[in-house]
Order: C-alpha cells, then structure tokens, then sequence
C-alpha cells in the first residue's frame, strides 16, 4: 500500500465513449451509456488474512480516485458463499451501505465519489476484510476522510481512537507477517511510513506502530485433561486449505499433536465438540460446507460429510449424543447422528435469512438456543418438539450464545453491538423465550478520546461462555483484545483483561484440586491464554505453535478459534460420561481425568 | 478397432459432400491478444480482424472494435458457412502462463480445443509469452446462434482464467439471413439487416457485463457492468444473454416479450446457468413506448446485489 497502488486514470470508460462518438456518430446511433468499469478490485478468497485480495498486488488494500469504480467479487479461491458488506464508510458517501440478506456468490461493482476509508466484510465470517481508500490527489496524503460512518449506524470522527484502532487492526489483520508470534521476544506492528490525510491533518501509517515485549507463561497449578484448539490459519504441506486442530496436554501445559485432515483438505476448522466417550471429535469446517470427524486418540479422520454453507459451531444433546450442527450460511441446525461417520437425520430451521453461528444447548437438553448473526434474533428451539420461537434482539450479528447451568439464562455475543450500543450481550430467558435486557461491554470506554475508565472495556464481542458454577459470563473481545468477565448476579462487567489481536474462542476446563480455568484462543496470535477462574487473573499464556514441525508451511500456531477442553465441565455432558466409568467403555486416559475431577467438579 | 473407428470417422468425413456446398468461401483472418487491466482483471482485445473472400481478396473490418482490451472480449461475427483462423497472443504481462481461446458452437479439430495437453492428450493449445496459438473454426451449417468463447488454460490447466475476465461472445448467423421473432403480437421471419442493434449482456456472478454491436454505424461499445442500453421506439434491437460463474439467473426485462427460439412461447423472462446462452429479438418499444425500461436478475440476492440495468427506449426520430 504506497504511492504505486494509485490506480492510472480509468481512461477507458472515456475511451470507449469517444470511440464511439468520433467520426461517423454524428447521427447519434449509439445511445447506451456504459456502465462503471473497475479501477481495482477485491477478489474474496479463503487465504488467512488476504480474505479480499488484491489481485495486483496481493494485498487487502486497494486505492483509486474520485469518481472511479472498484469490483469485489468471489473468487474460485474459497469454497464457501459470502455477503459482501460495509463495515465503515465516509459520511456522505452515495449509495452506501453495500449489503445483501444472505451468503451468496456475489460481485459487485461500485462507484466511489467520496474520498476516504471503505472498509468491507462478511457477515458470515465478520474478520474477512478488505478496504479501499478513494483519494483525491489534490490533497497531501491518502483520504481516510473526516468522519466515519459504522455500520451500526454510530458516526465517529476519523480521527477518533475507535476509528484508529480499526484502522490498525485493518493492517494486522490482513498482514500475517504483523501477527503475534510468541516464538520471537517481542511483538512489532511496524507500519510504513505513508502519509495518511485524517480530518485534514497528515500523519504517518507509521504513528499507528507498535512494539510489546512476548512472555509466555506457564500455569502453576496443571489443569486436567486435555485443551483442544483450531488452530484455524496454519498452512501445512500437502493442503491448500488452512486450519489445524491443537491438543494441548493440560497436565504439563505441553503440545500433543496437531490433527491437520491432509488428505481431507480440511479447510479452516473452526469449532469442535466430543461424544460422550470422547472417542470421537466432530470438527466443523467453516469456510466449506463439510464436518470432520476424527479419533480423539490418534487423530485417525473417520468421516467427511458435506452438511450445508459454512457450518460454524456442533454440540451434542446430552442425553442422546445426537450432533446439532449450526449451518451458518444457511438458515437451520443440521440434526445428525453420532460416531465413528455421522449422518443427517434432519433439518431444524432456525429462521428467516438467521445464519446461526455458536448455538447452545441446555444441560437438560431441553432446548437449544441459536444467535442468528444475519437477522439480529436469537431462536430457541424446543428439542422435543423441535418448534422455534424467534426472538428479534436488536443485536447486530449476535455470533455466539450460552447459558448459565440451570437452562434458565442465555448470554447471546453480538458482534457489532445493540444500537445506540457498540458492544453488547443480550440476555435471554431461555424458558420464558423472551429478552430481559442488554449487557453494555463498553460502558467504560469513550470511542472518541480512547479514555478508559473502569472495567467494562470489549468491544467485538465473540463466544461468551457462563462459567460452570454459574457465576461468570466470560467473553473473548476481538478488537479491543480483551477478556470481559460479566458477574450474573449483577449482570455487570466486573473485570477487564488483557488479551490478544483477533481474541476469539473461550471455554472452560477444569483445574486440578478443584476450580475451572478459562482458556482463550486468538485468531492473531499463537498463544492460548489460561485463565485462574478463581482468581479471575490469567494464570497462563501457552504456546500454540509447534516449530520442530517442518509440515507447518506458515501461521505456525495461528488461528485460534474454538476451544474444546476435555472433560466437559457441564454436569449435564459431564454426568453422561461418569455413567460409563468403570464399564470399559471409556479409554484409560479419560478414566484417569475422571478420577481426577473434585466432587464439585463432578456435580455430585 | 481402434484403426477401424478412425477409418468409419475419415470415410463419414470425406464423405460430406453438403459440407462443401455451404462453404461461404470466407474465411476470418483474426488476432487477439489476452491481456491484463488495471484492475488485476484479464480481458481480450481484438488486434486485427480481416475477411478474406473466395477470390483471396481481404477486408479489414478492425475498425468496428474497441481499441482497448473489454470484459467481454470482442464480439466475433460470422456467419454459417464461414471460417476463421483466429491467432491469439499473449499480452499478459509478468506471467509465462499459458492462456488460450476454447469456443463453443462452432466446429473445430481436437488441435483447436483451446486446452493443455493433461485434458486433450494431444497437444498445449495455448499461447505462450513471444508464441501465439492459431485456431481454425468452421461456422459450419447448424452452428447459428450466440456462442461464448474463453480461456480454459490460464492459472490453472484444467479451468482456466474465463472467472477473472478473459471471455467473449461469438455471434453465428443463419446463412438464410433471417430470423423468428415476435413482432407487432405476430411470430414472423425478420431480416437480420434489420437489426439495428445488438445487446449482448453476461450475467456474471451477480454484474451484468455489456457490449453493443451497433450495426447503423458497424462499431463495438463495451458497456462494462450494470449498463444502460439505449435504442429508439420501433427499433428491431437482438438481445444475447450468457451465463458465466457458478451462479444460477433468472434474466426478466421490463415491458417486452419475446418467443423462446425454436417454439411458439412467448417469455419476459427466462433461466441462465452458467454459459448457458439466450438470443431474442424485440421491437424496443412495441405496444408500450418510451421509457427506462428495466432489466434485471429476478433472484432476489442478485438483485440486493445491484445487478440491474436500462433498457432506454427513447422517441423515434
């Protein structure tokens, strides 16, 4: 992104037109008005990072000037269906937002007047982004504009700390190399020196670098069991497609082995759930349309089924070990059977245009709940009955629920917040089937100066686990890379931590002698963070990259998204388990986390 | 058996008599050139166009295109009974991949495929940096219609590069010279003479990519994405719409009808998959005047996703 992005004159539109109308058009024979021809384009890919890329240069970014067109358009280089949409724009800009309902495979072609920052995404998969910059050359340095408007419908000054943190995020996100590699001492967000023209003023890219010292940090007390983690980005031979899944051994913080689906392609895995044997984890694979199922133990693939557009989340119900997988792309849960090579058994709708992305179901199995990122509704579905009930929130992309143990409360993560609010939880009364109120993430944070002053400081909210007891309601932030732990009692956020670029995964798992951890994964970073439940610190960040493998092409460690820790800390899952101890049916290794567990653990 | 089939297939050949007879005698002389635009697109530019006749006289007709690579390439028209012999060069700067041309409709050999070797098992029918590929067609007698040409080889050997840009239309008319339409509420003949201008629109994913064959002054305009087409009241104007991508089209345009090609049904809207082709006569205007008369995808995401455009019928002079 320099001066050479800066697109030629589009001469082309003029030139057709002048071709045509020179010489024997004096009779005005040709009366069709050609349409915008591209200046630059965005072709949508599954590559980490470059999810809009550039065709000229490879890159996230493309610049043109007033008046000319740019084209985004999906690219035989992903194999799922995207929305293509506006993040944030100038003020004033025509035409705008760009938006579709549903996941398609879609090009558009836009003309941009306005000159300032536009920036793109996906609704399905809300970190593909692209941006153009319209720059009028009249003005010393590339137009990021004056003021900017969110898609939210919030209006913020361009040079406003949220607008900035955007912008820096923009350049980490879609520059792997600007990733936070926790193999190396410290971590650079070195930025090149391009004049950038905010609110009038010019200021250097460069002001927006960074640098941060890399400590990893072992856990004192070992947890039990082991931690798995989609390792979403990493590149491994043999495979076009990217994503690993991660075992960490909880008992000595060390890596197991990576399940990298070679021969299957797997392509970004993004979410994991167990049988209730853990003989078999179901991995869903998002930017494709299949689930993976592999064997817990040896990483064996035992199935590869095509389920449906970007299947996001999976989970069992506990008391028949069915599968529930969320087809985010679409508009249902895909019912299907367990084991060894699951099957569809049905199809349970979900809702108009709902898109569900991280679904929960209750310990008693009784229901599910489904936050519908396309609709801004969160369903709860009766699973005897399988009847769903909508619930319109008023989130924008709610993407990830759960509930508190006794099935009575859900925490429903929407990404873009609840209008007037940024950032937002809603709450739902899982059998009352009704919203009680929205939690603000952001109460503490002023977009404008950046001033933070107290606690609730997330903003981009993404899974949001309650914590076993009950007590807690934990949510990964990804764009202020941070950790909100949210008291339910009060339903206010009690604390803020720090975590990492693209903080995205969080789920629980249990410490050794009693007590939970809460494991968070980063998509931009290759470190899960361990957090002491008890305390609310984090008691650890772990090393998710494993450099003595020569398999892992690039994004070594990088990616991460769900986190599956076994044993399940839910009484409901977990009591499913215990049923089969000491009947051979579990393997060794599972019998001695078993008996690990504390009685609290184990819900007795 | 294998000696024998080629020996049934070289009699049945030699055997065409007919063949012969419908031989126009005119042979298209062509070269095109595959080249990149600043958008990171490919495209193809038509760098000459000669019609040499039986007496071996040549015409230049390269003056009715457009001087710049376009998406869609250059609008190739022939006519049942003519040949061509269409050289393409490769212009795409800073790749030594290969790119071709591979057309549907008309007749050619197995050399004129237009794919790599791993799919026809006989030859690299591509062009190469400083090496153009030739290939001969033959708009051999059923072959009328509108036909899609593109590459197949670029970027990846087995699918080619026709996703980022690099095709065009091929336009075969009948030797008769006329065509079915509806016209004035009757299904009658009409001269292709008579056709004053040619619209031909790719859909595109969800964008519609323009060019008219204006045949009052024998000129291309390429109209790019969304266009508005433009035509006076009571003007016969052929419409050539052409699927390209994965996505399925329901193609609707406001206000006319027309009948399906072959058949007596009248339609105002018809389905397009990908490089499926559809060509339609009307009367711009009949029965309904002037007017910006819309055009679209009637798929309803299509349409969010703003692919539409003008019909603009405007007053007889």
């Amino acid at each position: 992104m320099n001066a050479y992005k800066i697109k030629p004159v589009a001469g082309a539109i003029i030139m057709a037109l002048a071709s045509t109308t020179a010489g024997a058009n004096t009779d005005d024979a040709i009366l069709s008005v050609p349409g915008l021809m591209p200046s630059a384009t965005l072709e949508m890919t599954d590559h980490p990072g470059l999810w809009f890329k550039d065709p000229v240069d490879g890159d996230a970014l493309v610049v043109i000037k007033p008046g000319q067109a740019v084209q985004i358009k999906m690219s035989e280089e992903t194999r799922s269906q995207h929305t293509i949409t506006s993040l944030l724009w100038p003020v004033g800009a025509k035409d705008f937002p760009v938006d579709q309902d549903k996941p398609s495979d879609a090009s558009i072609t836009k003309g941009l007047d306005k000159p300032g920052l536009y920036v793109f995404t996906c609704k399905v998969h809300p970190y593909m982004f692209g941006a153009v910059i319209v720059d009028d050359p009249a003005t010393e340095g590339l137009d990021i504009g004056t003021e900017l408007n969110l898609v939210t419908g919030a209006k913020v000054p361009a040079d406003s700390d949220i607008a900035k943190k955007l912008l820096r995020t923009f350049f980490v996100v879609t520059t792997p190399s600007l990733w936070r590699d926790y193999r190396k001492p410290t971590w650079d967000v070195s930025l090149p020196d391009i004049p950038l023209n905010i609110k009038g003023q010019t200021i250097s890219l460069n002001a927006l670098s960074m640098s941060m010292p890399n400590k990893l940090l072992t856990p004192k007390t070992p947890g039990v069991g082991e931690v798995w983690v989609d390792t979403q980005f990493e590149m491994i031979e043999g495979k076009k497609k990217p994503g690993t899944a991660t075992r960490i051994d909880a008992a000595d913080w060390k890596l197991v082995n990576k399940v990298k689906g070679v021969k299957e392609e797997m392509n970004h895995p993004h979410n994991m759930w167990p049988d209730k044997t853990y003989q078999h984890i179901y991995q869903t694979q998002w930017f494709d349309k299949r689930l993976l199922t592999f064997e817990r133990a040896s990483g064996k693939v035992t199935s590869n089924i095509e389920v449906g557009e970007s299947p996001s989340h999976v989970l069992t119900r506990p008391e028949d070990d069915k599968l529930y997988v969320a087809i985010n792309g679409g508009e249902q849960v895909v019912k299907m059977t367990g084991g060894a090579a699951p099957s569809a058994i049905k199809s349970i709708n979900t809702g108009p245009n709902s898109s569900p992305h991280g679904h929960y179901i209750t310990e008693s199995g009784k229901y599910m709940v489904t936050p519908n990122a396309l609709s801004g509704s969160v369903s709860v579905v009766d699973l005897d009955s399988e009847t769903n009930t909508i619930i319109p929130t008023g989130g924008v992309i709610p993407i990830a629920v759960w509930g508190t143990p006794d099935g009575q409360r859900a925490y429903a993560a929407n990404l873009l917040g609840t209008p007037p609010m940024l950032s937002s939880l809603t709450v739902i009364d899982i059998p009352g089937k009704k919203k009680l109120s929205d939690i603000n993430l952001a109460a503490d944070y002023d977009p404008v100066s950046g001033k933070i002053t107290g606690e609730a400081y997330g903003l981009l909210p993404i899974q949001t686990p309650v914590s076993p007891d009950g007590k807690y309601v934990v949510t990964a932030n990804t764009l202020s890379a941070s950790i909100t732990i949210v008291d339910t009692a009060t339903n206010k956020v009690i604390k803020s931590l720090p975590c990492e670029a693209g903080c995205h995964g969080v789920h629980f798992g249990m410490k050794k002698g009693g007590g939970y951890y809460a494991y968070v994964a980063s998509k931009f970073a290759n470190d899960l963070i361990v957090v002491d439940m008890d305390k609310l610190e984090i008691a650890g960040r772990v090393l998710l990259a494993d450099s003595k493998d020569t398999s892992i092409l690039a994004h070594n460690g990088m990616g991460g998204q769900g986190v599956l820790p076994l044993p399940l800390v839910e009484h409901g899952y977990l009591k499913e388990t215990l049923k089969l101890s000491g009947k051979k049916q579990l393997s060794p290794d599972v019998e001695k986390w078993l008996q690990a567990l504390t009685k609290s653990q184990k819900g007795i | 058996m294998l000696k024998n089939i080629l020996f049934i297939g070289w009699a049945v050949f030699t055997a065409l008599p007919a063949f012969a007879a419908t031989d126009s005698g005119k042979t298209h002389l062509i070269t095109l050139k595959a080249a990149r635009l600043d958008s990171g697109q490919l495209a193809y530019q038509m760098l000459s166009h000669k019609i040499r006749d039986e007496s071996g006289s040549e015409q230049n007709v390269t003056g009715r295109y457009a001087k710049e690579p376009s998406i869609p390439g250059p609008a190739i028209v022939m006519t049942e009974g003519d040949k061509a012999e269409v050289t393409l060069v490769h212009g795409i700067e800073g790749s030594n991949d290969p790119v071709s041309i591979h057309v549907h409709g008309v007749h050619y050999k197995i050399d004129s495929d237009g794919t790599m070797k791993i799919l026809n098992k006989v030859a690299d029918e591509a062009a190469f940096p400083g090496k153009p590929y030739t290939y001969k067609w033959t708009a051999a007698p059923g072959t009328a219609g509108a036909w899609p040409y593109h590459d197949h080889t670029f970027g990846n050997p087995k699918l080619g590069a026709e996703d980022k840009g690099l095709y065009g239309t091929l336009i075969v008319n009948p030797k008769s010279g006329q065509i079915p339409a509806l016209i004035d509420g009757k299904i009658q003949q009409v001269d292709l003479k008579d056709i004053k201008r040619e619209f031909i629109l790719w859909m595109h994913e969800t964008t519609f990519w323009g060019m008219e064959v204006n045949n009052i002054v024998n000129r291309q305009v390429p109209l790019w994405t969304n266009p508005t087409l433009g035509a006076r009241e009571g003007e016969l104007v052929r419409f050539h719409v052409i699927g390209l991508g994965t996505a399925f089209h329901t193609f609707h345009l406001h206000a006319h009808r027309w009948i399906q090609p072959g058949t007596t049904h009248i339609l105002d809207t018809f389905n397009v998959g990908p490089i499926q082709r559809e060509s339609f006569v009307v009367k711009a205007g009949e029965g309904v005047g002037p007017g910006h008369w819309h055009y679209h995808c009637h798929v309803l995401q299509h349409m969010q996703s703003g692919m539409m455009g003008a019909f603009m019928v405007v007053g007889s002079k």
